[in-house]
């Protein structure tokens, strides 16, 4: 029986071996590879930051065929179509707050992105086919993500940077919409990428309403492909989609105890997690503690990373980080990483809980920015630059090794439309409020003017500045331009925007260096971390005013002008065809049939000649008549009188008849106007 | 306040089981996750806020500056550029049966895009006329809910063409009810009344047109909803929706 026993324990051995040696071999075959993770990062304004990160990896198409399990279709089609060898396309609800959720770290100088729609692509085709690939992925994106993209491909919407947005790019294209709108239709295509989409997985956490009544959204898709480059060709195409959310936890429970609000992924979202997405590699769940708040910490707490008095979480850890080397910082930055399995026996909802108050502040970028518009009137105005100081680049030594002064450097990178004329000549710049000449403060400096209609103004500027400024500030002039009458857009009295402008700092580079206790364990994720990348930050989208024209005016212009030469003509028509003679005439005419006073003095004539007078009708009025004497009396002044009274009567009554027909006409002419 | 409505439209058409892929939303505002709006990424068909006509996976075809008379045209013409994407254009055949719903300001034989442009009833009667002679539609119904619907279907002359319109010349278009919550008037009385008789059919029933018109009550309605029914050949009584 023991050896019976022993048999089916080895079988079982055995088998359990197979089946994991076949699924590392189908792991190979297959190559693609689609991980999900999510961090949280609780931050200083009692927001906690989530951060989705998706990746999906493709090999070679040389290596590997054209067809795929899990990587999605359209943007492999999309890569291949227009040779892209890198794009990035953001959709962004709201403004990154520098300040308080921090500027330096490798999140925060990768995922805020400036409001509305951000696209740069880089082509693997020959220089003069750029533009026109640039402008077909254009709209093959606004088809795909249901957004007006395509806006980008007029030639005054884009540019072309040389190095200051990416160094040594050429073949890079760079547009962006501040106005565009982001909404759940955005987010739909987006999440049909993914293998699960938000049926299962980190995904099924993306409750539309949660995640849209944020402070900050940017949803980002990141797209590196090495299928058109024979030097990386193991890379294949790597999809990145993030999205990154500010969120306010609800603060009831720990109201007025200074703690920091506690939150959960359902009290976030709304939402839990019933297990991994089963396509996905791995599915973790990160969160991250900065090193400020660890170090503030440590001063209340005890000295353990894994049990801490401070906080708790609702589940233990799988695994703790800690970063090393950290650069420029005095605190290093832990992580704990969450793995979900394929099932849980009850949903996985990760909680965070404070237990102790803590204070604590994110690491900000060198320089604070600021950009806002000067001057006032619809003519001109001026753009204006400002750059503070923070306690960061305070702590810069003033002084270099080589004894020379330390200089700060700042890269500017700005797209202004055509109709904002910017006169580049008039460029100042401000170091403590003491302007500089060119040369002192400006390293290097490239401009291609607007063109009109055709190409926006590209200013690329590279600033050095001292390490102990206060503030330095950079002011360019320009001229509000006229636009045609078809260019408006519908709401053109709410102003127009100039996209906001990328500092970026090339001395510094951040990255996060976590020692991995269990190195089997790859996180997409962590390694992007890790990267070096350039510190960048977006200012302010400015809202320019321009001269906009009354578009009711052309209507107004018709009808005012038709009423002058209605009345003109009308008046001449009067002038030139009337006779008032013959009307004269006629009227008498018309009064001697039907008036007393001709028939009275017919009457009188036909007695005057001896002449039996017959009425004309049957009137009253042989009662006038009661004495001969009396009546030629009266008849004779009558006379006299009735000629002066009906001439006059007459002339008032052509005078009024015109008069009437006159205001008649108007009537009628305004009348049908106030219709309209 | 055309919004709502065009989104219940939206909702209702792809509840009765017409895939996304076959529907092109156009939609000038950005009411769902406009600042403004006190419930994100929401529309709401009433004033108990129970269904979120928003839905998890509405996609929008034509939005913002693009909603313009020249797209709308062109949509319908099948006049695109090269580079605009399928889901950007109207692929229909002599086989197809389309449903042309609008919605917005308007007044005597004209509709308002934009607020500054203006679709004429003459614009949409050439247009259709040049869908039939390119065979781009069997059937066509078009539905206008706005003030003084009717108008606009004057001048329209091309066979297959059913005409609904909420209201006849001279008459405004009530709205249903006010949400005091979200500070606007949610739906107006036709596409109420309409969506009602929807949500009471499902994907299998054999409701005819008949039935819709007769589900109108112009006391209910405070508007005469009006049928142009003389260039449609087959009997009303054996038309099932859509």
């Amino acid at each position: 029986m023991a050896r019976l026993l022993s048999i089916f324990v080895l079988l079982v051995f055995v088998l359990h071996v197979a089946s994991e040696s076949t699924g590392e071999v189908v792991e190979q075959i297959n190559g693609e590879e689609f991980t999900e993770e999510l961090l949280f990062r609780p931050l200083p304004d009692r927001k906690v930051l989530s951060h989705f990160h998706f990746e999906s990896k493709v090999p070679p198409t040389n290596s590997y065929g054209h067809h795929h399990r899990l990587f999605p279709k359209a943007i492999y089609q999309l890569v291949h179509k227009y040779r892209i060898r890198e794009m990035e396309l953001s959709f962004t609800q709201g403004r990154w707050n520098y300040e308080s959720w921090g500027g330096f770290d490798p999140v925060s100088s990768s995922n805020a992105k400036p409001p509305g729609v951000e696209l740069w692509a880089v082509f693997d085709v020959s220089a003069d086919q750029v533009d026109a690939s640039w402008k077909n992925l254009t709209h093959t994106l606004s088809g795909l993500f249901c957004a007006s993209i395509n806006f980008l491909e007029s030639s005054t919407t884009y540019s072309a940077p040389d190095w200051s947005f990416r160094p040594l790019s050429s073949n890079l294209r760079y547009g962006s919409l501040p106005r565009e709108a982001v909404c759940t239709e955005n987010l739909t295509p987006w999440l049909k990428l993914l293998p699960c989409r938000d049926k299962s997985g980190l995904s099924s956490l993306m409750d539309r309403p949660s995640i849209y009544r944020g402070f900050y959204h940017s949803q980002r898709l990141h797209l590196t492909s090495g299928e058109f480059d024979p030097m990386a060709s193991d890379h294949g195409i790597v999809l990145e989609q993030t999205l990154t959310v500010v969120l306010q936890p609800d603060a009831l429970e720990t109201r007025g105890r200074k703690l920091q609000p506690n939150w959960s992924m359902s009290s976030l979202f709304g939402k839990t997690v019933d297990g991994k997405c089963a396509l996905a590699k791995s599915s973790n769940v990160y969160v991250q503690l900065e090193g400020s708040l660890v170090h503030n910490m440590k001063d209340e707490g005890d000295e353990g990373l894994e049990s801490n008095l401070n906080f708790e979480f609702s589940i233990s850890p799988d695994r703790i980080m800690k970063e090393v080397n950290s650069f420029h910082r005095e605190h290093s930055s832990i992580l704990y990483g969450f793995s979900i399995k394929d099932h849980h026996s009850k949903p996985f909802d990760l909680g965070f809980k404070w237990n102790l108050p803590v204070t604590w502040s994110c690491v900000k970028a060198p320089l604070r920015v600021s950009r806002f518009l000067m001057g006032s009137g619809n003519e001109r105005g001026a753009i204006a630059l400002s750059l503070q100081s923070t306690e960061w680049s305070q702590s810069l030594p003033k002084v270099d090794h080589n004894e020379e002064k330390c200089r700060l450097k700042v890269d500017v990178f700005q797209v202004v439309p055509w109709y904002i004329k910017v006169y580049y000549h008039t460029a100042k710049v401000y170091v403590d409020g003491v302007p500089q000449s060119f040369g002192d403060a400006i390293e290097k400096l490239s401009v291609s003017p607007s063109e009109d209609k055709v190409s926006p103004g590209v200013m690329e500027m590279s600033l050095k500045l001292p390490c102990d400024l206060k503030s330095a500030s950079l002011t360019l002039e320009f001229d509000k331009g006229f636009l045609h009458i078809d260019e408006y857009p519908p709401d053109a009295n709410q102003g127009f925007d100039i996209p906001s402008a990328i500092i970026s700092y090339p001395d510094f580079q951040t990255c996060m260096q976590y020692k991995q206790d269990n190195a089997s364990i790859k996180s997409p994720m962590v390694s992007k971390m890790q990267e070096k990348r350039k510190i960048l930050s977006y200012t302010e989208v400015l809202l320019v005013p321009l001269t906009t024209p009354d578009f009711s005016m052309p209507y107004n212009v018709i009808t005012i002008t038709c009423t002058v030469f209605a009345l003109y003509f009308g008046s001449l028509m009067n002038a030139l065809r009337r006779r008032v003679g013959e009307e004269e005439r006629l009227l008498k005419e018309k009064d001697k049939k039907s008036g007393k006073l001709p028939s009275l003095f017919s009457k009188l004539s036909a007695k005057l000649r001896g002449k039996p007078w017959d009425p004309p009708s049957s009137s009253s009025s042989s009662k006038f008549i009661s004495s001969k004497t009396a009546a030629l009396v009266n008849i004779l002044i009558l006379n006299c009188l009735g000629v002066n009274v009906m001439n006059l009567i007459e002339k008032a009554a052509s005078i009024l008849g015109k008069k009437l027909e006159r205001t008649k006409f108007v009537k009628m002419l305004f009348g049908t106007d106030f219709e309209n | 306040m055309s919004f709502f409505l065009l989104i219940f439209l939206f909702r209702t058409v792809k509840r009765l089981g017409i895939p996304d892929e076959r529907i092109i939303l156009m939609l000038a505002d950005d009411m769902a996750c406009n600042s403004r709006n006190k419930y994100p990424a929401q529309v709401f068909n009433n004033e108990n806020h129970r269904l979120n006509l928003y839905g998890d996976n509405v996609e929008v075809d034509y939005r913002g500056y693009e909603v313009t008379v020249e797209n709308f045209l062109r949509v319908l013409t099948g006049r695109h550029e090269n580079v605009v994407p399928r889901s950007k254009r109207l692929l229909s055949d002599e086989g197809s049966h389309i449903l042309l719903y609008m919605t917005g300001h308007r007044g005597d034989e004209f509709l308002k895009f934009q607020d500054s442009d203006e679709l004429q009833s003459h614009d949409l009667a050439d247009a259709v006329k040049q869908m039939k002679e390119k065979r781009r539609f069997k059937e066509l119904l078009i539905m206008v809910d706005t003030c003084q619907a009717a108008t606009l279907f004057s001048q329209l002359h091309s066979p297959g063409v059913l005409a609904i319109g909420s209201s006849m010349k001279g008459e405004n278009l009530y709205s249903h009810h006010l949400d005091s919550d979200v500070g606007v008037s949610v739906v107006d009385r036709f596409t109420f009344y309409t969506l009602a008789f929807f949500e009471r059919v499902n994907m299998y029933d054999n409701a005819s047109l008949i039935n819709l018109f007769g589900s109108f009550n112009p006391n209910l309605l405070l508007s005469t909803a009006y049928y142009r029914t003389d260039l449609y050949q087959q009997e009303l009584e054996k038309v099932c929706h859509l």
